[in-house]
């Protein structure tokens, strides 16, 4: 089977980059395994949280751009990024959308009882950012292990309860079991008779970022005529249901515009012809598939997806065999302090403006490969709070720069 | 880079980081069962050898691999978690229905001769009844009908014809209760100059698998295998059309069973849609089609989505001009194979398939096609809609070929 | 606040928790001090072997023999703190078989109980063990749990009327005359201050006993060998495997619970307190190891410790391992003049209560008292309870657990909890197997703060707890940081620096 384009790798840079080539009429192949990231950490779409809120997202970014030409960001420019950001918003039309308070960074709260800088918000989590001006209070479930309203409340300086949905309290509930009966309207019923029995003077609720996969504005609309005061969602551990729903709406949007969704796999080898690449394997065992196409976007992440792997002595990209920018060994990757920035970080695959991989000379090295995602050098983007920001540009910008060869 | 030296071993590689918990449809209705993290790699640090099966709730896995689709490392967790339900079993004892759920193939024959008597019985509510309280089957459940002649007797009436030869491994359901299927796979095909030839087949095993019998189900491979090799080797192509059957050859007779020779069958075996996508490809697949100004709902089954070759019948679907597709945003329909026809998982079954439903609702279509006949029950029980194979819609837009 | 007891025991290790149960069966109360939480030396950084003695029995017959006899005893009086797992001392091609045939018969002259197993007996048994080996010998080695040990010793100690004060820290020992009067401490989390009147003193601290004994001026001569261990996720053996020769680096396999330990190495430490395992280390571990257990190589590491093993040099010289790892029991009334002073170290895990024997009894001998030990035949209440993997494993689904790696149930903390005294996080993560599974308490020490604010049991900010344990837990984890585990921490520095950004 022949592609224009090859996208490998299914988190949210392999989705952009299909989705963009998708919409420039080109038969695309998107392949992976799991869910990239977006439901492990994902909730929000965190831009470049360096840049505090008092100043706009444009001028700072601007000179981001301008002193960090090496970052994913300096390669992609501003003017490709507020493009890319436009794509992207244009798969949440109201009323689940993603907006910046201001056309800057805010500040939303945590499932630690912390605050965390982000760019585009959910519409079910905007309001939390008014937190600290409006009374709260903050609904748990028991049984829903990783929420503690209590310990929010206590940090938060604010009230917190915590609800029973079950006669049996030892009965666990993951995320996902609540998510799905948050979209039933017993539950919600319910819920909204609780909390309307303990609220006192607060104005907002802040719940678990479990409002639904399929229908989060439809669940939280509900209980807020339930309850009569406004909710908010606050993010937690994994798994990710915001994360999981812009997967999902990815997922439906690209089959439905002909992407070929080959999801579960890995790939597990890449054929090279000279500086080209041909084709990719699959190997599901004991058959192998083989896919060609023109171009390949390699989006496979750092190392929880695989996309980098290391052992004591080298890092290396196993399926292309890009050369990974780092130095030294193991022993100098870390830093003594979990909290440091680690210099491992900061190794990726070098590429050119273009994103295509380059040699020690700053050459490319391939006609046909790409590179987005986090797997680029360059960037620290859990420190710079800047994932999904790099995900979504870089996505885009190499199914652009693909395409248009 | 020395990959013999990478962690081998699956509790090594789950992470912890609980995407599997997030797609597994079983852990989404119900307590009862404590997801894909805790019963694959998390219990197998736990698993002692020696020790006794603890594990009562393994065999509300129904099996479906999503988890391990969304596992991000690599973690085959549903073999796991089948490993640890055949050893549980093995242990406490499988009841009388679970081998009569898995057998099925030793009477369908008899079932379809008789088939008036066998659908009156299977209907009947007293019988029924006594099903539900003796063996367990819910009572709730459809049994699916018989139907005679057999697809393997209608195809000995039916004049070959066609330049090339294909294989056919047809399963046992579409040859004793939805023989339409096997005929509309056969006239496709031929409308595309192929001969269709059906090699000597007995059940995959694939239910027996599913019940942690891997004796059984090695059996069952062990017949097929040899007269599916001879096929292969004679320069024969084979097709399935029952995406489960289709997995369990491909996939698990080499994998989970070890049976000799299954790896050089799995090669030249393929899925209907992406043999015909394969010819697509190729500028070879010649049909015209018709309008056929219907809506369509597609549904991707478990089985296929494992299969990792994408979704070739949307592929083929979308050629057919003026037909409006949706593919559902659902995963498992909840019938598992046997999984929802016994009485303490029917309730799981239909909580899981009650999303499914609501999916289907939403796109309001006029027929439903998936293609696998566990799916197609499923979705006739939750919904009451016309429920085909995707294959009977290709062969309704067929031009019809010219004398 | 002023305290005046009759026996004073410093240290809380499994030595001194021994005495103090021993005296406290004996009707002698006793006050013990640590500055830690219990096991805060090498009781709680060692591989949990539960000695035959088979280890020693060709160097140092005598400290063998003293094991296996308080390996017999133990089997008894703590059977729910011991895994009986055996072990086997395998041969591989490069080990010399003489050896071997000395080994078992010396095993057989201390009556350690060893039989000769073929290869293939050998790898039918433990089928991760190399292809190549000769044989093995079975003794009966096993796996011991030292915080199970101690805190069930405390238990017991409290309950016939011994008094604990842990996370208090001697600032200064007065003498009058030729004896010991009083010492002065500070609870270093409450800030109290105590001035402590005693008649006798035992320096139990193990690894700090010179440390101790130099704020009056003495020295014994402990010698500091660090020993090194790794993690590994999974279990490999269910028996302990050792290398059949003489006691060298990295040949011994310790299963615990769910996962192996390896070990060990011998260094010679100057520091009691900051030392860390070496890379140097972790590469001869994973070599030796791994000739023994060819997966090793490859596999996911989620741990590395280190621990200071005191050891008594009584004047001689020479290499760590040659020093022996029998124990010192010294009367400083004889060696000193100072007649109400006891220091006891050395020695194994595997022989506490020996150890506490011997010293309660040179104490009775001191306090003219003749009462005898009986800590070799009174069991440790709990002995009866069953424990186990797969009873953990059967209880999923029943009831809501915190930690989902070690199936560690949130009731089971609770009851921790609510038993109270406990002061820091690191006193509840020692009285559970909360955080020792393949994530280390990313996820449960999460879940364990929300619990304790549930209970309202918090005084302070919760997050400074929880990044304090992020940090400790690091120093675990960057020893052993690819492969697989660097996924795993990619994970975590994602959920606590980029979701909570903490």
């Amino acid at each position: 089977m022949h592609y224009d384009l090859i996208v490998i790798g299914m988190g949210l840079s392999g989705l952009m980059a299909a989705k963009t080539a998708a919409e420039m009429g080109k038969k695309v192949l998107i392949i992976g395994k799991g869910l990239g990231t977006l439901s492990i950490f994902s909730n929000t779409i965190d831009l470049l949280g360096t840049i505090p809120p008092t100043m706009k997202m444009k001028d700072g970014l601007s000179q981001w751009v301008h002193d960090h030409p090496e970052h994913p960001y300096g390669k992609v420019g501003l003017e490709k990024i507020e493009e890319a950001l436009s794509s992207f918003n244009s798969f949440f039309p109201p009323p689940y959308t993603f907006q910046s308070k201001n056309d800057a960074n805010s500040l939303v709260p945590t499932g630690a009882g912390t605050f965390r800088l982000t760019y585009l918000i959910p519409s079910t989590m905007m309001k939390g950012i008014n937190l600290k001006e409006k009374k709260t209070l903050i609904i748990g479930f028991e049984g829903y292990k990783d929420f503690y309203a209590r310990r929010l409340a206590d940090l938060l300086n604010c009230r917190g309860i915590t609800l029973s949905l079950s006669e049996n309290p030892q009965t666990e509930m993951t995320a996902a079991a609540l998510a799905r009966r948050m979209e039933k309207p017993s539950l919600r019923d319910f819920i909204g008779a609780e909390v309307k029995k303990e609220i006192r003077d607060e104005e907002l609720i802040g719940f678990p970022a479990v409002l639904g996969v399929n229908d989060p504005m439809g669940v939280r609309k509900d209980i807020e005529k339930k309850i009569g005061a406004s909710i908010f969602e606050i993010p937690g551990l994994p798994p990710s249901i915001p994360g999981m729903r812009i997967f999902n709406r990815f997922k439906a949007k690209l089959i439905q515009k002909g992407g070929n969704f080959l999801s579960g796999y890995s790939v597990s080898k890449a054929i090279p012809r000279k500086n080209h690449f041909e084709k990719i394997e699959v190997f599901h065992p004991p058959v192998t598939n083989s896919y060609s196409a023109d171009h390949f976007i390699l989006a496979t992440g750092r190392f929880i997806g695989g996309g980098l792997l290391a052992d004591r002595e080298r890092i290396v990209e196993p399926l292309f065999n890009l050369p990974v920018s780092y130095i030294g060994s193991q022993e100098e990757w870390f830093g003594k302090s979990f909290f440091a920035q680690h210099s491992i970080h900061g190794y990726g695959i070098l590429t050119d403006a273009s994103l295509r991989p380059i040699d020690e000379n700053g050459k490319p090295i391939f006609e046909n490969v790409w590179v987005a995602g986090t797997i680029l050098s360059g960037h620290h983007c859990v420190n710079e709070k800047s994932r999904e920001g790099i995900e979504i540009t870089t996505g885009y910008w190499t199914a652009r720069n693909a395409m248009k060869l | 880079m020395n990959q013999k030296t990478w962690p081998k071993t699956n509790a090594d590689v789950c992470i912890r980081c609980a995407n599997c918990m997030a797609v597994c449809p079983v852990s989404r209705v119900t307590p009862l069962f404590p997801g894909p993290k805790h019963a694959g790699p998390g219990a197998e640090r736990f698993r002692k050898p020696g020790d006794p099966s603890v594990d009562k709730w393994i065999d509300l896995c129904i099996g479906c691999h999503l988890c391990d689709l969304a596992c991000s490392s690599g973690v085959p967790i549903s073999e796991l978690n089948l490993m640890a339900k055949a050893k549980y079993l093995d242990e406490k004892g499988r009841p009388l229905r679970d081998w009569l759920l898995t057998h099925t193939y030793l009477f369908s024959r008899m079932a379809s001769f008789l088939s008036i008597i066998t659908n009156f019985l299977l209907m009947n509510r007293m019988v029924k009844w006594l099903a539900d309280h003796l063996l367990d089957i819910d009572k709730r459940r459809e049994l699916p009908a018989y139907q005679s002649p057999t697809f393997r007797q209608w195809f000995r009436e039916h004049p070959p014809k066609g330049e090339r030869k294909v294989a056919y491994f047809y399963g046992c359901y579409i040859n004793t209760n939805e023989v339409e299927v096997g005929k509309a796979m056969v006239q496709v095909l031929e409308a595309n100059g192929f001969e269709v030839f059906l090699p000597p087949q007995e059940c995959c095993g694939l239910p027996m698998l599913g019940n942690g019998d891997f004796k059984g189900a090695r059996e069952m491979g062990l017949k097929n295998v040899p007269s599916l090799l001879e096929t292969i080797r004679s320069g024969t192509e084979m097709i399935y059309s029952s995406t489960s059957c289709g997995h369990m050859i491909r996939h698990e007779y080499n994998r989970l069973l070890n049976i000799p020779g299954s790896e050089e069958v799995a090669e030249h075996l393929f899925d209907l849609f992406e043999f015909l996508k394969n010819l697509n490809e190729k500028g070879d697949l010649k049909v015209q089609f018709i309008e056929l100004p219907i809506k369509v709902a597609y549904f991707a089954p478990c089985h296929l989505r494992s299969l990792g070759i994408g979704l070739p019948a949307l592929e083929i679907l979308r050629l057919i001009p003026r037909l409006e597709i949706e593919n559902i945003e659902a995963d498992c329909c909840g019938l598992g194979g046997t999984f929802g026809f016994k009485r303490e998982k029917y309730e799981i079954s239909q909580e899981i398939g009650k999303d499914l439903k609501e999916a289907i609702d939403k796109l309001k279509p006029d027929v439903v096609l998936t293609d696998c006949e566990g799916c197609r029950m499923q979705i006739r029980h939750l919904t009451g809609l016309n429920v085909l194979h995707p294959i009977q819609i290709l062969r309704k837009a067929l031009k019809e070929p010219a004398g | 606040m002023n305290l005046k007891t009759e026996v004073l025991i410093i240290g809380g290790g499994a030595t001194g928790v021994g005495i103090a149960r021993d005296l406290s069966l004996r009707g002698i109360p006793s006050l013990l001090i640590e500055k830690g939480d219990f096991l805060s030396g090498a009781s709680g950084r060692n591989h949990g072997l539960f000695h035959s003695g088979a280890r020693y029995v060709v160097s140092d017959p005598e400290a063998a023999r003293e094991c296996i006899t308080e390996n017999r005893i133990l089997r008894k009086i703590v059977p729910h703190c011991i895994e009986e797992t055996d072990g086997l001392f395998v041969s591989l091609p490069e080990d010399d078989l003489d050896f071997r045939d000395r080994f078992i018969q010396a095993c057989q002259e201390i009556t350690i109980p060893a039989h000769l197993l073929s290869r293939d007996e050998t790898l039918s048994l433990e089928p991760e063990l190399h292809p190549d080996l000769l044989s093995s010998v079975k003794v009966p080695d096993g796996a011991i749990d030292p915080f199970e040990l101690v805190l069930g010793n405390a238990k017991d100690a409290e309950d016939h009327g011994a008094k604990f004060l842990l996370h208090t820290e001697i600032t200064s020992l007065l003498l009058e005359g030729n004896r010991i009067k009083s010492v002065l401490a500070k609870d270093l989390v409450g800030g109290d201050e105590y001035s402590i009147e005693t008649s006798y003193l035992i320096n139990a601290t193990g690894a700090w006993a010179d440390h101790f004994l130099k704020r009056i001026g003495l020295r014994i001569g402990v010698a500091l060998s660090k020993g090194s261990m790794l993690i590994t996720n999974q279990r490999f053996t269910q028996r302990v495997i050792n290398r059949c020769r003489p006691p060298s680096d990295g040949d011994i396999i310790v299963p615990n619970h769910t996962v192996s330990i390896l070990g060990t190495t011998s260094v010679r430490s100057e520091e009691v307190e900051q030392f860390e395992i070496t890379p140097e280390e972790i590469t001869l571990l994973i070599k030796e190891t791994s000739r023994m257990i060819p997966a090793i190589e490859g596999c996911r590491f989620i741990r590395a410790y280190a621990g200071i093993r005191p050891l008594f040099q009584s004047g001689e010289k020479g290499d760590d391992r040659a020093i022996s790892r029998g124990f010192a029991l010294i009367d400083h009334g004889k060696r000193d003049g100072i007649k109400n002073l006891i220091t006891i170290t050395g020695g194994k895990l595997v022989t506490y209560r020996l150890m506490a024997e011997k010293t309660s009894d040179l104490l009775c001998q001191k306090m003219g008292v003749d009462v005898s030990c009986t800590t070799h035949i009174k069991p440790l209440p709990g002995a009866e309870k069953s424990s186990g993997l797969k009873n953990r494993l059967a209880a999923i689904g029943q009831e809501e657990t915190l930690c989902d790696c070690e199936l560690v149930q949130k009731a089971e903390v609770e009851a921790v909890l609510k038993e109270g005294k406990l002061k820091n996080l690191q006193d509840i993560l020692h009285r559970t197997r909360l955080a020792k599974g393949t994530c280390q308490g990313a996820f449960c020490v999460y879940r364990l703060l929300g619990v304790l604010h549930d209970l309202g049991m918090v005084k302070v900010d919760s997050n400074k707890v929880l990044k304090g344990f992020l940090e400790e837990r690091w120093k675990g984890i960057r020893p052993v940081l690819w492969g697989s585990a660097l996924k795993e921490e990619e994970l975590i520095e994602g959920i606590y620096k980029g979701i909570f950004n903490l």
